[in-house]
């Protein structure tokens, strides 16, 4: 056929690059808006969350990359972020002074913990590096109980420190709550999860999760894609584990338990496995439902036992129902609102039937706070009940996908939208 | 010299050959409770392929029923009349806490792993967490907080230790001994006589003062020559409570092997975890052999539960984060032997015993649990399946 | 070791340089601490918060979930003991208290987000919390927003070091340990002690360490240190490598939770020296999990109910009325004692904020509480109370800790010093 014009062959290059640097600039300034509307409008409290929140989106995508995209079962992502942690630690402890002496510039903390985060990555990723070696030779699960040891070898290591206060933990400086630098880096975390998905690379990431033996048989370099997916994965962890530490200013082995490292494979889980968009989500919105909780009042015991009975009849009657069910979406979504309305009643009968029988009615209520990691875990089996697969499965967030959502949802609104 | 002195608890460790056989039977006692936990994995897994992460949950929950049967017993912190104390009580309790893991195992595995089973085996890890963490922090709101059974001291007939002398003590350090006792018991007594006149003991008159660093020093030197006489021996205690943990690990595991080679049941058993759809279309009642497998599982984490809580280590106290810590080792227990194999695991088991007894004897208590999983890393990257994993490809 | 220790003073010497340098490099300005003329504490950042509406809402954080359970639950007890005795005497003229109970799970980042959390519900002040690495946590949102924290049962030595809004109501580890290592030397005359660390824990890891100083400053020989950590299921290890070193007594610095267990299984395999430990021991339970074995071992405690000072009386006395049974652990006279000093020091305040319940913290003196005379003025936070080794005996109606020996700080090296036990008010 006729030779395409150069203009178009060399556009999409020009194209995307100043698309990059569009976006670049865009997450720069976006995130700075938010340091700004946090700090100006927001409490210190909810500043923190707002910045804690960015750490663990970021958290929850790097795992993402390694989990979903590579589908390297890692559960040790917390040792990454640890390290990240213990490395600022150390440094800051050794030469922050002697930095703070010498160079005397304006926003000076926040250098120092950028180039903080430039050493955090290089010792996570290298660990990365080191863990993702073993994923040679083992598979699946083996993979997983490593990653858990490697874990605890931290945590324990973490322990014996002396030099950072052992089990104590340490003070370090400068304290710092960096709303921009968290954010910019969950920005980054999420670009380059995009962009490696739209890459060639990316596909080799993906045909490792698909199937092995094919992406071998196919010319990919399993072992590599592997441990790059591990030393992308700790270094965006380790990274935020250097912010992380700069906000909390003291860290102990305390604040790495293990139970970290499943809330934040949750989190991958919770928004898909695979989505970007989903694990950042799930990872905002799960790190703050214990903290929205915070606010449910104190329950009578006996009203809890009718939840407890209630909620396992209306999950099993669900169930039931949408296992066997092959009536029209519409329908059976209309039943299962109805399932569960019912399922409310029932509970708040029950409970008050249950208020009756003196001891139950004799015990202490129940502090609303001693509920919120019962409620999340609660969430959690109902969720994978119901859709194991994540809110979002392997899809993106997008408005297109939000329509096709909805029309399957509501089949006579999109007849009214098409006519 | 640089990690010496930033770590602590690196000290260049004298090694004690004489501790050495206590330390070794040491671990082998300690390792066949995680060999008892282990089967429950290793058996779930290689049907399922499924980590049951909640297996040590339902070991704690175990320990509570056993707690719970003594406290109808009547041995409650707060008795006022001593119980009876009869032997058949501890065989009542082993088997309430095996029936009570074993239903806990069943309905875990029917209302949150069986619905999930044709769908990717992440969603039914996440679960298992799920189920686990349900079973932590909901249980806190019903089952007390740490509450001591201390059955052992007042149930066990065969309370005591059994002796075995490897190498005697020097009878020449008997008589340093002897003399030192004299001492010790005149310092003792003149000390004791002054000590009715005083008000406080510890608030002596000089005359008192004098007294009591004759006699603390006496203590001191008897101390002394006591342990140079028993330090030059070489012996190996055994408390009978391990014992008979031990002698029910292994009975425990031998009918299990009976039940998996022998039996028909065991057959189908290792059947569905050759091929689980294959033996469906072989006419194996799949559900059946699941439930079966949970509730072999889960029974031995009962009968564990019930005897790490009375027998095995006296007052340890129960909480629902009580299957946490010997869960977790149970489990790297399975795999180093190799997870999916019920040999692998008792020797998983023991060798993880082993391995945390000979890290301790180096001097290294508090690197333990590192070395465990330093260990189980060295062994997958050897043997990427476990010491007696088998070897077959995995298809992905 | 020696190589090692000095290592880690001069590490610790490290950190602190550089905790001063943090709270230092935003704040230069002005004042010090209204109490001490030497001290390092840097004034507090914030600006706090004050009454609103006639209400002045007092924090709690507390270990309502997790590993700490039994300790927060006694702590809030005991806070409310506090108000309910406080308004019973009439309160304060013409406010009402809101006590504001928030859940740290028992772990630091819990801690610091219900400290937080408290702060923007407008918390002019908060207590809490009874272990130091939470407490930590805590004392640094308190110092940034500008609210003082009063600590409960945190013994961390270094914790009102740095910070001129952190106070407790209970003495330091460096005290404590000092405090079992005179009397293990001087008391009971010991000269080789073997030494079983918690691994897992920031309290235990500190008063191993206090101790060990003391003790080989006395002149004493430490012969083995083995570590365990929370939650183990067996100590045959760590007890075979101790008895092997024959020691004349063991310093076990863990909680009772642990040590229970720990010393039934030392007597079961023939270590039948004396246990010492500190006020982690403190629970009858560790009556019923050591069983005989425990009985005449030796502890460092704040309090003991069998201490016959009238105000430890009267404390039993409201207590037994309000919750029927007599407080499981220490942390309930300290959550009452924490809660009763802020309450003090909030009815000598005049303008019901943060910055004035700071300074009237800092200006309390001789305030008879239920663990000793509580002065805060001129000690930096941290008061200078008289320590009591207990004895542990069979279960009688007053409970099974016999008063043995007190030791009260020398005001100027700081070192226990033994004064008469029945000043158990202390001086």
């Amino acid at each position: 056929m006729v030779a395409s014009p150069p203009v178009s062959k060399s556009n999409p290059v020009a194209k995307s690059l100043v698309s990059g640097i569009l976006s670049a600039v865009g997450c720069v300034a976006l995130a700075f808006l938010v340091q700004y509307i946090s700090g100006q409008f927001l409490s210190s409290y909810a500043n923190g969350l707002v910045f804690q929140a960015a750490t663990f989106v970021t958290l929850a995508v790097s795992l993402n990359i390694v989990n979903g995209i590579t589908g390297q079962f890692s559960i040790g992502h917390y040792a990454f972020f640890q390290i990240g942690a213990y490395t600022t630690g150390a440094l800051s402890l050794l030469f922050w002074k002697k930095f703070q002496g010498a160079a005397n510039v304006p926003m000076q903390e926040d250098i120092w913990i950028v180039l903080m985060m430039f050493f955090g990555i290089i010792t996570s990723a290298f660990a990365g590096w080191i863990v993702g070696l073993p994923s040679l030779r083992l598979r699946g699960d083996y993979l997983a109980i490593v990653t858990l040891g490697f874990g605890e070898i931290i945590r324990i290591s973490a322990e014996n420190f002396t030099f950072m206060g052992g089990a104590t933990g340490t003070k370090i400086a400068p304290e710092k709550t960096v709303v921009w630098l968290a954010w910019l880096l969950a920005f980054a975390a999420i670009g380059l999860s995009r962009n490696l998905l739209k890459s060639v690379h990316g596909l080799a990431f993906l045909s490792v999760r698909e199937d092995e033996i094919a992406a071998t048989a196919m010319g990919v370099n399993i072992t590599r894609t592997k441990v790059a997916a591990f030393v992308i994965g700790s270094a965006f962890a380790g990274a935020a584990g250097v912010l992380y530490a700069h906000q909390q200013t003291f860290i102990s082995p305390d604040l790495f338990k293990m139970d970290g490292s499943f809330i934040v494979l949750t989190m991958v889980i919770f928004g898909g496995t695979g989505s970007i968009t989903g694990s950042a989500l799930a990872g905002a919105s799960l790190f703050y439902l214990p903290e929205a909780l915070r606010e449910l009042p104190p329950v009578p015991f006996a009203s809890l036992v009718g939840i407890v009975l209630g909620l396992i009849a209306t999950i099993g009657a669900l169930k039931r129902y949408s296992d066997q069910s092959h009536a029209k979406t519409s329908v059976k979504a209309a039943t299962m609102i109805g399932i569960i309305v019912v399922g409310i009643v029932f509970m708040a009968i029950l409970g008050k039937l249950l208020s009756f029988v003196p001891s139950i009615s004799a015990h202490a209520p129940i502090q609303g706070s001693q509920l919120r990691l019962v409620v999340f875990a609660v969430t959690l089996i109902v969720l994978m009940l119901f859709r194991p697969q994540g809110v979002f499965a392997h899809h993106e967030f997008s408005w297109k996908w939000l329509r096709s959502v909805l029309a399957r949802v509501l089949p006579k609104q999109k007849e009214g939208l098409s006519s | 010299m640089v990690l010496h002195g930033l770590f602590l608890g690196l000290p260049l460790a004298a090694l004690d050959i004489r501790t050495l056989p206590q330390q070794i039977v040491n671990g082998l006692l300690n390792g066949s409770i995680y060999a008892l936990i282990a089967l429950g994995y290793t058996m779930v897994y290689g049907i399922l392929k499924l980590i049951n992460f909640a297996h040590g949950e339902v070991f704690m929950l175990g320990a509570y029923t056993s707690l719970f049967v003594s406290w109808a017993f009547g041995f409650t912190p707060n008795a006022t009349v001593e119980p009876q104390t009869q032997v058949w009580y501890l065989l009542v309790m082993i088997v309430a806490s095996m029936t009570v893991s074993g239903l806990a195992g069943v309905l875990i595995e029917r209302f949150a792993y069986r619905p999930l089973r044709n769908q990717p085996r992440i969603a039914s890890l996440i679960t298992a967490i799920g189920m686990s963490m349900l079973l932590q922090y909901g249980g806190q709101l019903f089952l007390p907080n740490s509450p001591p059974p201390n059955i052992d001291a007042m149930i066990n007939p065969y309370r005591g230790n059994v002796n075995i002398t490897l190498v005697k003590s020097n009878e020449n350090l008997v008589a340093a001994m002897k003399s030192a006792e004299q001492t010790k018991l005149t310092a003792d007594s003149a000390w004791d006589a002054q000590k009715k006149l005083e008000e406080n003991s510890f608030y002596p008159s000089a005359k008192g003062q004098a007294l009591q660093d004759a006699a603390q020093k006496a203590d001191r030197d008897y101390i002394e020559a006591q342990g140079k006489y028993n330090n030059s021996g070489v012996s190996i205690l055994m408390p009978v409570g391990r014992i008979i943990t031990t002698v029910v690990t292994f009975i425990l595991m031998g009918v299990l092997s009976y039940l998996i080679l022998f039996t028909k049941r065991g057959r189908a058993m290792r059947a569905v975890s050759h091929d689980f759809d294959s033996a469906a279309l072989m006419g194996i009642n799949v559900n059946s052999i699941v439930t079966f497998t949970f509730i072999l599982g889960s029974t031995l984490a009962g009968a564990a539960a019930m005897m790490d809580a009375t027998l095995y280590q006296p007052g340890l106290q129960i909480n629902t984060f009580f299957g946490l810590l010997p869960g977790v080792k149970a489990f790297v227990a399975a795999v180093i032997g190799g997870i999916g194999n019920v040999p692998g695991a008792v020797v998983g088991g023991l060798l993880m015993g082993v391995i945390e007894s000979l890290v301790g004897w180096a001097g290294y208590t508090s690197w333990q649990d590192a070395a465990a999983f330093v260990v189980l890393i060295v062994v997958l990257l050897v043997r990427p399946n476990g010491l007696f994993g088998s070897t077959a490809a995995e298809k992905v | 070791m020696v190589a090692s220790i000095g290592l880690a003073s001069f590490m610790a010497t490290g950190c602190k340089k550089g905790s001063s340098a943090a709270s230092g490099g935003a704040n230069p300005s002005s004042g010090g601490d209204t109490s001490g003329s030497t001290s390092m504490r840097k004034p507090m950042e914030g600006k706090g918060n004050s009454a609103k509406n006639g209400v002045i809402t007092i924090g709690l954080v507390a270990s309502e979930t997790g590993d700490q359970k039994p300790w927060g639950e006694d702590s809030i007890k005991g806070a409310e003991l506090a108000l309910a005795d406080f308004n019973a005497a009439g309160g304060i003229k013409g406010y009402k208290i809101n006590l504001d109970i928030q859940d740290s799970q028992s772990i630091p980042a819990g801690a610091g987000n219900a400290a937080a959390k408290l702060i923007s519900d407008g918390a002019v002040g908060i207590v809490g919390e009874v272990s130091s690495g939470n407490t930590v946590e805590i004392a640094n949102r308190g110092f940034k927003a500008g609210v003082p924290v009063v600590a409960i049962g945190a013994t961390m030595t270094k914790l009102t070091e740095t910070q001129n809004n952190v106070f407790r109501v209970c003495y330091p580890d460096s005290f404590q340990g000092g405090v079992m290592a005179t009397f293990a030397y001087q008391a009971l005359g010991l000269r080789k002690v073997g030494v079983l660390t918690d691994n897992k824990l920031p309290y235990s890891q500190g008063l191993s360490r206090d101790f060990i100083r003391t003790f080989k400053k006395l002149g004493g020989t430490i012969v083995d240190q083995e570590k365990y950590e929370q939650g183990a299921s067996t100590f045959s290890t760590q007890l075979t490598q101790l008895k092997a070193a024959n020691p004349e007594a063991i310093f076990c610095s863990g909680y009772f939770t642990e040590v229970g267990p720990i010393v039934a299984a030392a007597h079961q395999m023939g270590l039948t020296v004396p246990f010492l430990g500190g006020d982690g021991w403190d629970s009858p339970k560790i009556l019923t999990s050591g069983g005989k074995a425990i009985l005449g071992d030796y502890f460092c405690n704040h309090y003991t109910n069998m201490d016959n000072s009238p105000v430890v009386q009267q404390f039993l006395k409201e207590w037994m009325q309000k919750y029927k049974s007599a407080p499981g652990t220490t942390m309930g006279a300290l959550g009452y004692d924490a809660m009763k000093v802020t309450l003090t020091a909030l009815k000598n305040c005049k303008t019901m904020d943060s910055v004035d319940l700071r300074n009237a913290l800092a200006n309390i003196q001789d305030l008879q509480c239920v663990s000793g005379t509580i002065t805060l003025k001129g000690n930096n936070g941290t008061p200078n109370k008289r320590a009591l080794v207990v004895k542990i005996v069979p279960m009688g109606p007053l409970g099974f800790q016999q008063p043995v020996v007190a030791y009260q700080p020398d005001p100027k090296t700081g070192l226990p010093v033994k004064v008469p036990l029945g000043s158990a008010a202390g001086s």
